[in-house]
């Protein structure tokens, strides 16, 4: 057999099974998603019916889709504020103030992020447990009378409470992230700088803001995309969109809609709104946070 | 060198900082433990951070692993992982391979396909994949998991392991083929050792979303005697509002996170190294 040849075949069997794969699991279910989403179907019965853009209509004006809008990006900022702030705080503590430990704390600190979502969430709705939870007994060390607050079943609390458990599992990827980044910057520029009287807080805003933003600008995309894409199991976990669709976040409602209301296109189309929203918010944010690469040669 | 007054004062403020991190994240596991020990009475009257009375309940591990059925969940967790790490590492570890050493029509395309899925929200693809998978005769069926796992890991698992074969100097090959070595050999004898640092990141990295998975294991699985670990605990917890038993339910918890944190200690450097390879190249 010629070369050529078995190049040919060698490419062929390496690339085929896995595009097989992926083109079945992957491609096909994305694509027949965008098209379900364009029809009235229950899931069980044969007949799909075509709407056109009937699903996306009865979204604009169903008030619980912009209830869980808001929701989503509640936790888009909560998280990016909550996790960048800690991360970068976390990130330069250990590498520029000449604390001991860093690599204990490299360890420890990405401990909660191998966790599964659902153990996160059990552990975290014993805190919020009213009667013998956690928080509700410690705060009860102060009063008189044994507080009951029912924290997740609370409109006004209960997505604050989806948003503590969701930074705390997160700060462990992107602190080491940071720190990856900042080890990376060549020691002889904080050298030079302290030669020039800098001081810590100047070596930071000036060298090493600039020299990790790209990771931070990574960082915080990566952020908006999962939770956009994966709050949703946060959320189902914790209070299963409640109370009264309080907590709802698009992809909880998806779930709620397709797999306990086999409202298949609606669902579908919920899906659809949720990928446009995160390429327009990704974009969006890709310009936003745009800022001339500094380099210090 | 010394550090001047503010750096001092921000550098105690510092380490305290870190120090209350530390403890919010590793109090919990403690807290995990000491409270698989406890029975019923405790968590009602004690306060949730109080120590367990002796005796100590060490049977909720055994109470759950056979009346919970954690065993079989256990049994289920671990096959499916294994099954589809494994898989999706051979089926990412070819193709990005090829991507990354042959040049041939189409190749750029196929990999920017491969790429854009990383951006797609998974959560769009889960209603038609359920009646895909019903037309296979995979639901409720644990091979029905490790095809889905082992597809939806395949686009990172290219885009590392590509960035990885880039670096591999090509003169290895090079040699390879004037000793009469074929394209298979030369892959599976000397390109594949070579990138074993990166395939062990992917495949552990793997290996703990899949053992983590929740979302499609509750969907795609309705039969018990199926349930993986996450799927059976959170079965578990939803059945607290009918029977209380908190001590058996932190047990479980347990027997989830054990192998995961072994795996974690064990591997630590190859999963940093992962997390930089897919995030700051």
């Amino acid at each position: 057999m010629s070369r050529q040849a078995q190049r040919k075949i060698f490419i062929f069997t390496f690339l085929i099974p896995t595009f097989l794969f992926f083109g079945i699991f992957t491609l096909y279910p994305i694509s027949k998603g965008m098209y379900i989403s364009l029809f009235d179907w229950s899931g069980s019965s044969e007949h799909m019916t075509f709407i056109g853009l009937d699903n996306f209509k009865e979204i604009f004006r169903d008030p619980i889709v912009w209830t869980a809008v808001g929701n989503d990006y509640f936790l888009v900022l909560g998280k990016v504020i909550g996790i960048v702030l800690l991360a970068t705080f976390f990130a330069v503590a250990v590498t520029r103030f000449r604390i001991r430990g860093q690599q204990f704390f490299r360890i420890a600190f990405f401990i909660p992020n191998i966790i599964s979502a659902v153990v996160v969430g059990v552990l975290w709705r014993f805190v919020y447990n009213p009667n013998i939870g956690f928080l509700n007994s410690f705060l009860s060390l102060f009063t008189k009378e044994q507080i009951r607050i029912p924290w997740l079943g609370e409109e006004a609390t209960a997505l604050w409470s989806i948003l503590w458990p969701s930074i705390w599992a997160g700060v462990g990827f992107y602190f080491l992230l940071l720190v990856a980044s900042i080890l990376s910057i060549p020691p002889s520029l904080y050298e030079a700088a302290e030669i020039d009287g800098a001081s810590q807080c100047r070596q930071f805003w000036t060298l090493t803001l600039p020299l990790i933003w790209e990771q931070v600008k990574v960082s915080i995309l990566h952020i908006v995309m999962t939770t956009l894409n994966g709050s949703f199991v946060m959320v189902l976990l914790m209070t299963e969109g409640g109370p009264d669709n309080s907590t709802q976040v698009l992809g909880s409602y998806l779930y709620q809609m397709g797999f306990r209301q086999f409202h298949m296109g609606f669902a579908a189309a919920l899906g659809v709104i949720i990928l446009i929203l995160s390429l327009i918010t990704t974009v969006i944010l890709q310009r936003v946070l745009r800022r001339d690469a500094i380099e210090y040669s | 060198m010394s550090l001047s007054q503010p750096t001092r004062f921000f550098k105690a403020v510092a380490i305290l900082v870190l120090l209350l991190w530390t403890a919010a994240v590793l109090y919990p596991l403690l807290w995990t433990l000491l409270s698989a020990l406890k029975d019923n009475p405790q968590f009602l009257t004690n306060k949730p951070w109080s120590l367990p009375e002796t005796p100590l309940h060490w049977n909720h591990f055994s109470y759950v692993w056979k009346t919970y059925h954690f065993g079989d969940y256990f049994l289920n967790s671990v096959y499916v992982t294994v099954i589809s790490s494994v898989l999706a590492i051979l089926l990412s570890a070819t193709t990005a391979y090829v991507f990354a050493r042959f040049e041939f029509k189409g190749s750029q395309a196929m990999y920017f396909v491969y790429i854009s899925a990383m951006m797609i929200p998974l959560i769009l693809g889960l209603v038609p994949l359920f009646f895909l998978l019903n037309d296979f005769h995979l639901i409720n069926k644990l091979n029905g998991l490790v095809v889905v796992y082992t597809a939806w890991a395949l686009p990172f698992g290219v885009f590392v392991l590509f960035g990885f074969f880039k670096t591999l100097p090509k003169e290895l090959e090079e040699a390879s083929y004037m000793d009469g070595a074929g394209f298979f050999r030369t892959f599976f004898q000397i390109m594949l050792p070579m990138a074993r640092s990166g395939i062990v990141s992917i495949a552990i990295m793997n290996a703990l979303s899949n053992w983590n998975e929740y979302i499609m294991g509750t969907i795609f699985i309705n039969e018990p005697a199926k349930y993986t670990l996450p799927v059976g605990i959170a079965i578990m917890q939803a059945e607290m509002q009918y029977r209380t038993e908190w001590g058996p339910l932190f047990a479980g918890l347990l027997i989830s996170m054990v192998p995961v944190i072994l795996v974690y200690i064990l591997f630590q450097r190859q999963i940093a190294e992962g997390i930089t390879a897919g995030a700051v190249k």
